[in-house]
């Protein structure tokens, strides 16, 4: 009773309850700090911003060791769309169905964003607030000038090609594919995954939950990766260092080292915008893009989740967390994240925002998110992640080929898995 | 008999391979102690073109090396203050008592000192997830909600001070018990026996006769316990995540982490701040190291 | 009277242990005895074991025997503690025992300088090194062996495992030393004097005389610092985070890997027990071939 009594005295007389959000690496932090203040207006709260290891890995494995002690923060995002099935089914996250399906913005979410946030059984428990366009972007003038062309690719051996010509004709590195452990969830979600659209095996997760890995397709993909390391055509050396890809990205591609690579919309304005440590200059017209080449034809460009909002599912202020996961999805919100980092808000009314249309580089990408294609994530995708990251280190340190390489990889989801989820 | 010879070959010798090791040893240090009053000073050795004083002062006024430095003297402030008293304690014990466990303790002490933390690490984790839990629920029972979180960065043991206190300490345990028995082995009984004699009880003896006696081997345990503590990176880097209770080594890592906007002037007046408190500790405690390990050989 | 007093006593010396009982056992028995249910399990940081772990016998034991990560880890460890432990700190600090014990002038500061790199804290020690190290032609090293005409490089990433023995060397010479001066001041000075009466030169005396009188000292030493170095993890993840490539990834960062990193908790446990138990046999040799007294 006198419990009770204090209780109620101390919650009357409290100020805002405080909702903590995790956030990693300082633009990240800075986007996340350009919107706190309306929400906290707009809700009555107040917002604690709790920093995180920068690096991507770092930041989950933090993360994850906090939300299996039971004190992470309220909310937070997930690095790649893999990663939030295995958050779901370690009971990580709280679901968010209800809420985001009432929510405004719902209607002005891309049908991809919907699909992507939207797990096998009709629930929602991360929502992809932003996207992250996807595609190879080569250095136009440095190809110009060496007369090479920079017509679009139109299948993996045409990209192969290219690559050793620009080796040939300018002695410079042709194409970086991420690869190798230390580059974390990259070497899957940001190189191997681009090309499974376009190879035998265009969906690796079934709706069963068996995962294609024993295909032709994931061997063809990983018999590019070879090709392209045992013929120098991409550095290796700083891919099995820490932090692997500072070098390539922020100092060989800018000094032109390094002529295409793997990237997304991110990289006009965070790697090589006028604000990076490197600029390119007028990045605009120097730096072009291809789709991903399928293997025997066609393309595509894939679309993949960042920003993705989770709600902690032991948070103890589930409803205020819910609403300030919305909010952080605001038009405003996620064109803060767009200026300084360079991914897609995943809403078509982002179109009309003033401060967005001024991101020249990303307003056509934003017209055509639609017609990106998207890898259908599953439970055990973590694993499959760092399956692969396991399978093109051995490629990096060549100590097998592609078929070595597919078998690392079948073995290493097995042992952790389970056989019969693999196909 | 051979004359006075100003230096013997094995003299010149012997300080030529000193001096080749004193620059061995001291070369890397030149640098972060350069870089720590250089305002232009960058990862490499560079002859500072003024001297500055502003990287010191930074830590105390911007970022959060204040508040590193603060959680570090508190934790393993308190840390050695436990082992001190738990180990004196114990060594004092070990060393008096003749019981059929004396032998087996002892030889448990020497297996657990072998263990690597790296390979408790995992377990450990799960033993205080499942102790936080445990004082979770005490605490949310007892503290009004909006305090909970204080009280559990004070009381938890997963991401907080009492938790990890626990650990260091723990770690720190079996060096301490060792060095403060060797102690008590060689100082006579006499004084205890004498204050016996005249009717004190145990609290009497301890507080009178035993400390003030037992005062240098109890410092030596506590300086050797505080540098182990204060340089231990595993620990807080496993259990410690609220950058509020963040710990400096901790701290200076993350720091580092940052690879476009590193400081290195900053992080160098760091790292000398960090390294003073280890280095004055070592010195007052050096002359306890050959004691201990002699006194294990004397079979 | 007596027979109380003596109770009275033991059961005072019980108490006394108590507190520190209770924080070894939770802290570190508990834990190492869980490190063995732990190994048997699936547990995870994330995914569906994480929130439902299941016992799973031996297989985390199998998939240990068969990963190429584990027996590189072993293979590095193998060299990191043979190269810094066994090789450079043991001469270097003989060395320096030896060279100490006459009469030097500048003594207190050659002392201070060799024991400098063992009182800074891990995280210091890596940093330093990182600006001795790392930066290509900018490095101090690369610019002191340019002197000499070697070509500067990064050298922690084309010679990691001799740079990281070269570290640990560098940290560990002072224990080494103060190992063996406390030693060799036990060699009574009778014996040197006799055989040099008899003609002896210094480097019979050395290895017939000296080297044979310091073995149990020698020993000692080996035995933990085999112990500590297999311990170590700070240093080395500050330096290299167990890379380029797993070449610098000692056990201890092994382990660190794949608990913390790739989320694999109970096979984390399973390489922790082989290594609890490898320096539990360590800890066996120690106190029986050396008679600890008690």
């Amino acid at each position: 009773m006198v419990a009770a009594i204090s209780g109620a005295v101390v919650s009357s007389c409290t100020s805002a309850q405080t909702i903590r959000v995790a956030e990693h690496r300082p633009a990240r932090i800075d986007a996340l700090n350009k919107s706190i203040p309306s929400v906290e207006k707009q809700l009555g709260i107040s917002i604690e911003v709790v920093e995180y290891p920068a690096p991507e890995r770092d930041y989950m494995s933090k993360l994850l060791t906090e939300l299996g002690a039971g004190n992470a923060p309220d909310l937070f995002t997930a690095n790649f769309d893999s990663d939030v099935a295995d958050l779901v089914s370690a009971g990580y996250l709280a679901p968010i169905t209800a809420e985001v399906k009432a929510w405004d913005g719902y209607a002005h979410l891309f049908d991809v964003a919907k699909k992507l946030s939207t797990r096998a059984n009709g629930e929602i428990y991360a929502l992809d607030s932003m996207l992250g366009v996807e595609q190879i972007y080569f250095r136009r003038d440095l190809l110009d000038k060496a007369g090479i062309s920079t017509a679009q690719p139109t299948s993996w051996k045409d990209l192969l090609d290219r690559a050793r010509e620009i080796k040939k004709k300018t002695g410079k590195y042709g194409l970086l594919l991420p690869a190798g452990i230390s580059w974390g969830g990259g070497a899957f979600n940001e190189g191997f995954a681009l090309f499974v659209p376009g190879s035998k095996t265009p969906q690796i997760a079934n709706d069963d939950g068996t995962l294609n890995l024993n295909g032709e397709g994931v061997r063809d993909i990983l018999g590019l990766y070879r090709s392209l390391i045992d013929e120098d055509l991409m550095p290796i050396e700083p891919l099995l260092g820490p932090e692997p890809w500072v070098i390539p990205k922020y100092t060989m591609f800018p000094a032109g080292d390094l002529i295409a690579t793997t990237c997304g919309t991110w990289c006009y304005i965070y790697d090589w915008g006028k604000d990076s440590k490197n600029p390119v200059p007028d990045v605009i017209k120097n730096v072009g893009t291809w789709a991903v080449p399928g293997m025997a034809g066609g393309s595509s460009v894939t679309v993949s989740g960042r920003n993705i909002w989770a709600v902690n599912a032991k948070s103890a202020h589930l409803v205020l967390a819910k609403k300030v996961l919305l909010a952080l999805s605001s038009v405003n919100a996620t064109v803060a994240y767009a200026q300084l980092l360079g991914n897609i808000p995943a809403r078509k009314d982002a179109a009309d925002n003033r401060d967005f249309q001024a991101l020249t580089e990303l307003v056509p990408v934003l017209k055509n998110v639609e017609n990106g294609t998207f890898l259908k994530s599953a439970p055990g995708f973590s694993v499959v992640s760092e399956g692969v990251a396991r399978a093109t280190e051995a490629l990096l340190r060549k100590q097998t080929d592609a078929v070595g390489a597919q078998a690392i990889l079948v073995k290493y989801v097995k042992d952790l898995l389970g056989d019969k989820v693999v196909k | 008999m051979t004359g006075v010879r100003k230096f013997s070959r094995a003299e010149a010798t012997a300080y030529g391979f000193l001096t080749v090791t004193l620059v061995f040893c001291l070369l890397p240090f030149v640098w972060v102690v350069l870089a720590s009053v250089d305002p232009n000073a960058s990862l490499f050795l560079s002859l500072p073109k003024g001297i500055t004083a502003d990287h010191f002062v930074k830590i105390f006024t911007a970022e959060n090396g204040g508040r590193w430095f603060f959680n570090s003297l508190v934790t393993v402030g308190a840390t050695t203050a436990l082992v001190i008293i738990v180990g004196g304690m114990g060594g004092y014990a070990l060393s008096r008592t003749n019981a059929w466990w004396k032998r087996p303790f002892l030889y448990a002490i020497i297996l657990v000192r072998v263990l690597p933390p790296t390979a408790l690490i995992v377990p450990l984790y799960k033993v205080m997830l499942i102790s936080n839990g445990v004082m979770g629920a005490l605490v949310r029972s007892i503290v009004p909600p909006d305090s909970i979180r204080s009280a559990m960065q004070i009381f938890g043991f997963v991401d907080g001070y009492l938790g990890l206190i626990l650990v260091l300490s723990a770690m720190q345990l079996p060096l301490a018990l060792w060095i403060i028995k060797t102690f008590f082995d060689l100082t006579p009984k006499d004084y205890e026996e004498a204050a016996l004699m005249d009717g004190a009880n145990v609290f009497q003896r301890i507080r009178r006769i035993l400390v003030p006696l037992a005062l240098p081997g109890l410092g030596a345990a506590g300086l050797l316990t505080f540098i182990g503590a204060w340089g231990d990176f595993l620990m807080p880097l496993t259990f410690i995540s609220s950058s509020n209770l963040q710990l400096l080594p901790i701290g200076l890592f993350r720091a580092f982490q940052r690879a476009n906007t590193i400081d290195y002037g900053y992080l160098s007046a760091l790292a000398v701040l960090y390294m003073l408190p280890a280095v004055v500790a070592f010195g007052l405690a050096r002359r306890f190291l050959v004691q201990t390990f002699t006194g294990g050989i004397k079979g | 009277m007596a027979m109380t007093y003596e109770t009275r006593v033991a059961w005072q010396n019980r108490m006394l242990l108590v507190p520190a009982l209770v924080l070894l056992a939770c802290f570190i028995l508990i834990p190492a005895g869980a490190a063995i249910y732990i190994s048997f399990t699936n547990e995870a940081l994330s995914g569906f074991a994480a929130a439902h772990p299941q016992l799973v016998g031996l297989k985390n034991y199998v998939r240990l025997f068969s990963d190429d990560g584990f027996w590189n880890s072993l293979v590095v460890t193998a060299f990191f503690v043979f190269g810094s432990s066994i090789v450079g700190q043991f001469v270097l600090g003989l060395a320096s025992a030896m060279a100490l014990s006459r009469p030097i002038a500048f003594r207190p500061v050659f002392n201070a300088a060799i024991l400098l790199p063992n009182a800074v804290p891990e995280v210091v020690a890596g940093f330093i090194w990182i600006s001795m190290l790392a930066g290509g032609k900018y490095s101090t090293v690369s610019r002191i062996v340019g002197l000499v005409g070697i070509p500067p490089q990064n050298w922690l990433g084309s010679l990691p495992l001799l740079m990281i023995i070269v570290v640990n060397t560098w940290r560990g010479i002072a224990f080494a030393m103060i190992l063996m001066t406390s030693g060799l001041s036990a060699v009574p000075t009778d014996v040197y004097e006799a055989a040099r009466m008899d003609g002896a030169t210094p480097r019979q005396i050395f290895w017939r005389i000296t080297l044979p009188l310091l073995r149990p000292t020698i020993f000692l030493y080996m035995l933990v610092s085999t112990a500590g170095t297999i311990a170590i993890f700070g240093l080395i993840y500050t330096l290299t985070r167990g890379g380029p490539g797993g070449a610098t990834e000692i056990i201890g960062i092994y382990i660190y890997n794949q608990s913390f990193t790739a989320y694999q908790l109970g096979y984390g446990s399973a390489v922790a027990v082989i290594m609890l138990g490898v320096s539990v046999a360590i800890g066996t040799v120690y106190v029986r071939v050396l008679k600890v007294q008690v």
